[in-house]
């Protein structure tokens, strides 16, 4: 197969506006609008994220009971996640400990949204950027060019590691896409041996494709020098942000159950909490030029979308989980998580890693989490329990959080004495991303785009900036035509149109 | 999934779309009408997502018509458009920030597991009008369209017989 192509040849515009936008213009998409100065610099840029609207009117004086349904039809693309936030939320609404059985059945399931999730990202949206480079033309930077360059059976292989999480979601939650199985204090159905043992052969595989996947990203990614100039790149592409993410009582990364930890910029812990306790650790900024609010830390205050200890911002997501842990429950994991320390150690990081395209890094290493901690469980005879269900009291107001792979998801709902829903308040991942992402996306514009000078290859690395973040926003549109492309749109001051940039 | 004897030609009938997001889901609605028509040798289902999902339904049929939702500059709510694979074909090499849309899901499995893709893929995409606001009743003019695509799509089905 050719090289990937990094770099791409630069054009001078005389233009002050740059948009990327999608080529449908679906108000569920966002957009990137990058305004120049007379000298061609960045003067700012701007991720515009349009909100989809009345959810919680549709909530309220519904049943909680159905929330755990309805919350996760928001989302065609982590769908398990806001069921199991919400289940936790109904949880502590109901005041139930779920079964042990009944915890073990809902991390399997979760761990299955993990494989499926993150194989998409890595291989769908990141891989291209890499694999075909990011200045290759777009007719080929996308998952066919990959599976093109990579070859047909790992492409296969991709397909099918991916469709076992999505099997293993199915099992244990009724359906893949939009599971059914949660309850308060348990889950609905218990499994059986027979299907115990499927998912124990697949989490196997997983755990073998994980290990295939940490030396494809040595191989591809920090083989080439070009990329780690990208990743390491500190004028694109790093922020020294506070980190979020859940731990178990040994700062242990989790991903469905847990404490939550926030770290400082040297990697100390700044606060650790219960999900009761969210909001007296994170407040919301609101700007202007956006409908979507930006979290930030409240104890530090909100100081604009700069970097820094006394800037509240802070990220989640694989960046913020593994900054915020001290490593992984599962060895070949952890293994890999100090591959990563000594690397950067190496390279005179020590503390958190602030490198934005990291992020990929810590996916792939949370990919191997996934499906060791999946074999972990589905290995576990005990799991094919009948005791899945506990005991559960009046309800009253609760909250349940867990890690969704795009970071730390908050559901909190109260409900009167039948039930029925009187308040609902969602922290999204990629909400709490917002201000990290927004930040991180005027940053490789500043440092991409000088004297006027762009490319299709410069402003995919602008895009490079906030995908890492594998952001969802609005992710409930699936209309037809949805979010396939990108274009940039040149304007002049008046705001008509000049040029028209597409990378497809 | 049903197994018909005597048939060679497997169909899926696939609504697309969000339920509780208004027009979004008007191919879920239409999927709903359909299965109520127990049309015999068709399978009916609903993919409320899209992007590679899609493969893990489509895997093993001979021929699958997904009705969606789609929104058009100028378009009119409720209008429906007929089209294939082909008809992508300016927008399948693009990619969203956050999946990957249909078509391209399909020319992956085209490209990966050719021997298990469909060898048609229909789609019927039905103008939307509003797919911001949470609501899982249509706005009136799809609505009010609605029958009318539901017996376009049934004619289709029942040719394919």
């Amino acid at each position: 197969m050719a090289g990937p192509i990094v770099n791409d040849t630069p054009v001078k515009t005389t233009e002050r506006k740059i948009t990327i936008d999608p080529i449908t213009r679906l108000e569920g998409h966002g957009k990137i609008e990058i305004f120049l100065n007379d000298a061609g610099n960045v003067e700012n840029a701007y991720l515009q994220i349009p909100e989809l609207r009345g959810f919680e009117r549709f909530c309220i004086g519904r049943h909680v009971m159905e929330l755990p349904v309805l919350t996760n039809r928001l989302c065609g693309v982590c769908p398990a996640a806001h069921h199991i936030a919400s289940t936790k939320a109904l949880d502590a609404v109901f005041g139930a400990e779920p079964t042990e059985t009944a915890k073990k059945l809902r991390e399997l399931f979760y761990m299955g949204q993990y494989t499926h999730s993150h194989i998409a990202h890595f291989y769908a949206l990141a891989a291209p950027d890499f694999v075909l480079g990011p200045s290759a033309p777009a007719n080929k930077r996308n998952v066919l060019g990959v599976v093109d360059a990579v070859g047909v059976p790992i492409g296969a292989e991709v397909i099918k590691h991916r469709s076992y999480g999505q099997k293993v979601q199915e099992i244990i939650g009724g359906r893949a896409t939009h599971p059914v199985f949660g309850l308060p204090g348990g889950v609905s159905k218990q499994i059986s041996e027979e299907e115990r043992a499927q998912m124990e052969e697949m989490a196997k595989s997983c755990v073998e494709f994980g290990k295939f996947t940490i030396k494809l990203f040595h191989d591809v990614v920090l083989a080439n020098k070009d990329y780690l100039g990208l990743v390491l790149n500190t004028d694109a592409y790093y922020l020294e942000t506070y980190y979020m993410g859940m731990v178990d009582k040994n700062n242990k990364s989790q991903f469905y159950d847990g404490d939550i930890r926030v770290v400082d910029q040297k990697g100390k812990e700044l606060v650790k909490f219960k999900p009761s306790e969210y909001l007296d650790v994170i407040a919301e900024h609101v700007e202007p030029w956006t409908y979507m609010k930006m979290p930030y830390l409240k104890k530090v205050g909100w100081k604009g979308f700069v970097a820094g200890p006394s800037s509240g911002m802070f990220r989640v997501g694989p960046l913020g989980r593994i900054n915020a842990c001290t490593g992984y429950t599962t060895p070949l994991a952890q293994k890999e998580y100090e591959v990563l320390a000594k690397t950067m150690k190496d390279l005179g990081v020590t503390g958190p890693v602030h490198h934005t395209l990291a992020y990929h890094w810590a996916r792939v290493i949370e990919l191997q989490h996934a499906g060791e901690r999946m074999l972990e469980l589905a290995s576990d005879r005990k799991i094919t329990s009948s005791d899945i269900r506990g005991p559960y009291k009046e309800p009253k107001e609760g909250v349940g959080i867990c890690e969704a792979p795009r970071g730390t998801l908050i559901h909190h709902y109260a409900a009167d004495k039948n039930g029925l829903c009187t308040k609902i308040n969602m922290i999204v991942a990629s909400t709490n991303n917002y201000a990290a992402s927004n930040t991180s996306v005027v940053q490789a514009a500043k440092a991409m785009i000088k004297n006027g000078m762009v490319s299709q290859g410069l402003l995919n690395k602008v895009e490079m900036a906030f995908r890492c973040y594998d952001p969802c926003h609005s992710c409930g549109t699936h209309a037809l035509n949805g979010g396939p492309a990108l274009e940039v749109t040149i304007r002049r001051k008046d705001g008509t149109v000049v040029e028209k940039l597409r990378n497809f | 999934m049903p197994e018909c004897v005597g048939r060679t030609v497997k169909t899926l009938l696939l609504g697309v779309g969000n339920p509780i997001l208004s027009d979004d889901g008007a191919g879920i609605h239409a999927a709903r009408m359909l299965k109520e028509l127990a049309i015999p040798g068709i399978d009916v289902d609903e993919l409320p997502a899209s992007g590679l999902e899609l493969l893990d339904v489509v895997l093993g049929y001979d021929r699958v018509i997904i009705v969606d939702a789609i929104k058009t500059e100028g378009g009119r709510p409720g209008d429906l458009y007929e089209l294939r694979e082909a008809d992508f074909a300016r927008t399948i090499h693009g990619y969203s920030p956050h999946g990957i849309n249909i078509p391209t899901a399909l020319a992956m499995g085209r490209s990966i597991v050719p021997e298990r893709m469909p060898k048609e893929v229909l789609f019927f995409a039905i103008e939307a009008d509003d797919i911001v606001n949470v609501s899982e009743e249509l706005t009136p003019k799809v609505a009010e369209a609605l029958p009318g695509i539901v017996k376009r799509i049934e004619q289709v089905l029942r040719q394919s017989l």
